[in-house]
């Protein structure tokens, strides 16, 4: 899979619906980001280093402009807005450019002890 | 009062701008973050976190806050920071975007350790001059003022400069300042050793104990928190277009809590907001420095803290270019009249 190990960007819905409904049992990390947002740009570089790190996680880019719908329908208010999403459904959420935040949450739904 | 210790009075500064476009657009928004960790950098603070909105973003920094709206730049940093050395950095930059500067207000309390503060910062007189050397001529309305309070310990800093005299439809601001903290209160804002939790988690649980989270009612502002090692809390609060802040040194013998907010003539709630914040400290001494705000909210804001027990010590006030009028009120608990 020439996905794994990156970030991928959703810029239509057809690709998010895909994308969320990939049955492989993997933790979904959605980033919901705004290109005029700076807390965004503060936390992107982790994020990355992150996917990186982490293969067995899906990372998923959405810019809120771009998918307003889908930003709104997910209750995405603040920016950034990371969303971890299992079998469709949200287990957990972090609000804000926080990295030890983002990544011990992470560990703690993706079933691994490192990252 | 404890010989040395950490500084929690913070220097205050914001930063007005204009563009040649009436629509700015993102504006200051734009401004990469290794422009901004740049100028952080010059006057030692990094972020710890951030969080923004369609309005603004705002950033908690190891030495406190920054606001960056696209017409506007709001940074207050505490211990023994240079904060007046992001003056020249924020100034180019915003030109890089065509933005140009138009007013600058710069505020303090008064240093527990004033010795402890590093050049410009030794006294209110070597600031000014600093100032007044590192921002253009076009700022030609300008201010230098202490106001006095009858605590000798707690007076109020202003230096303000404009191009335009007078403030149009500017909203005002609350920057409240508490001293000689409960003891019982500042301890929940420490970290517990082996806690399991991160900075980011150890602070939402302090947002949540404290009742920070309950200072603003609205269910639609979000908080971005942070709890320092071993020690300290800092937070934001975002809500539409309006911030608020909240800043804790715990220590005894120097402890120190800031709460500052924004308000309109629409927002009746801010009285309110002040006197919660006063509640999760219960301090010794409160000084509220209020920036363009009515006779009228100035009076809530004194209703609001004398019911909690506390007496009014000094209501003093001054006019400033550019800013307005800055009322400076002192509030001792009836049990402490220290100076």
């Amino acid at each position: 899979m020439g996905e794994e190990g990156q970030l991928i960007s959703c810029h239509t819905v057809d690709a998010w619906n895909q994308h969320i409904r990939k049955d492989n049992n993997k933790l979904i990390v959605v980033d919901f980001a705004a290109s005029w947002c700076g807390p965004c740009r503060v936390i992107a570089p982790f994020v990355a280093e992150l996917a990186k790190k982490m293969p067995h996680v899906t990372f998923l880019k959405v810019d809120v402009d771009e998918l307003k719908e889908i930003a709104s329908d997910w209750g995405v208010e603040a920016m950034p807005t990371f969303l971890l999403l299992k079998d469709e459904k949200t287990v957990a959420k972090v609000v804000g450019a926080k990295k030890e935040e983002l990544q011990q949450t992470i560990i703690k739904h993706s079933g691994s002890t490192s990252g | 009062m404890a010989v040395s210790g950490f500084e929690g009075f913070e220097k205050r500064l914001e930063l007005q701008f204009s563009g040649r476009d009436p629509v700015i657009g993102i504006g200051l928004r734009e401004l990469d973050f290794k422009s901004l960790e740049q100028v952080l950098h010059q006057v030692q603070c990094t972020v710890v976190s951030a969080l923004g909105n369609q309005h603004f973003d705002s950033y908690v920094l190891s030495e406190s806050s920054l606001f960056v709206y696209p017409n506007k730049i709001i940074i207050k940093t505490c211990g023994t920071t240079q904060l007046l050395k992001s003056v020249q950095p924020f100034i180019n930059h915003a030109r890089t975007l065509n933005l140009r500067i138009v007013a600058l207000r710069y505020t303090r309390g008064s240093f527990i350790f004033p010795e402890a503060q590093p050049h410009p910062h030794t006294s209110f007189h070597e600031e000014v001059v600093y100032l007044e050397d590192n921002i253009p001529e076009h700022l030609c309305y300008r201010k230098a003022s202490v106001i006095p309070s009858k605590l000798t310990s707690h007076s109020w800093h202003v230096f303000s400069a404009g191009a335009v005299e007078y403030p149009d439809g500017v909203p005002y601001t609350v920057e409240m300042c508490m001293t000689d903290l409960d003891q019982t209160l500042a301890r929940k804002f420490f970290r517990h050793p082996n806690d399991g939790k991160n900075g980011d988690s150890a602070g939402r649980e302090m947002t949540e104990l404290t009742g920070i989270s309950r200072i603003n009612i609205n269910p639609n502002a979000h908080i971005c928190d942070f709890a320092f090692d071993p020690c300290g809390y800092s937070m934001n609060g975002i809500d539409g277009d309006r911030y608020s802040t909240i800043h804790v040194t715990p220590e005894h013998g120097f402890s120190y809590a800031s709460f500052e907010c924004v308000g309109s003539v629409y927002n009746a709630d801010i009285a309110d907001m002040v006197k919660k914040a006063v509640k999760v400290f219960c301090p010794g001494t409160v000084s509220v420095a209020t920036t363009n705000a009515s006779d009228d909210m100035c009076m809530r804001i004194k209703g609001a803290v004398e019911q909690l027990g506390m007496k009014c010590r000094s209501w003093s006030m001054d006019e400033f270019p550019a800013a307005g009028t800055v009322v400076f009120q002192t509030f001792t608990t009836r049990r402490n009249i220290r100076t």
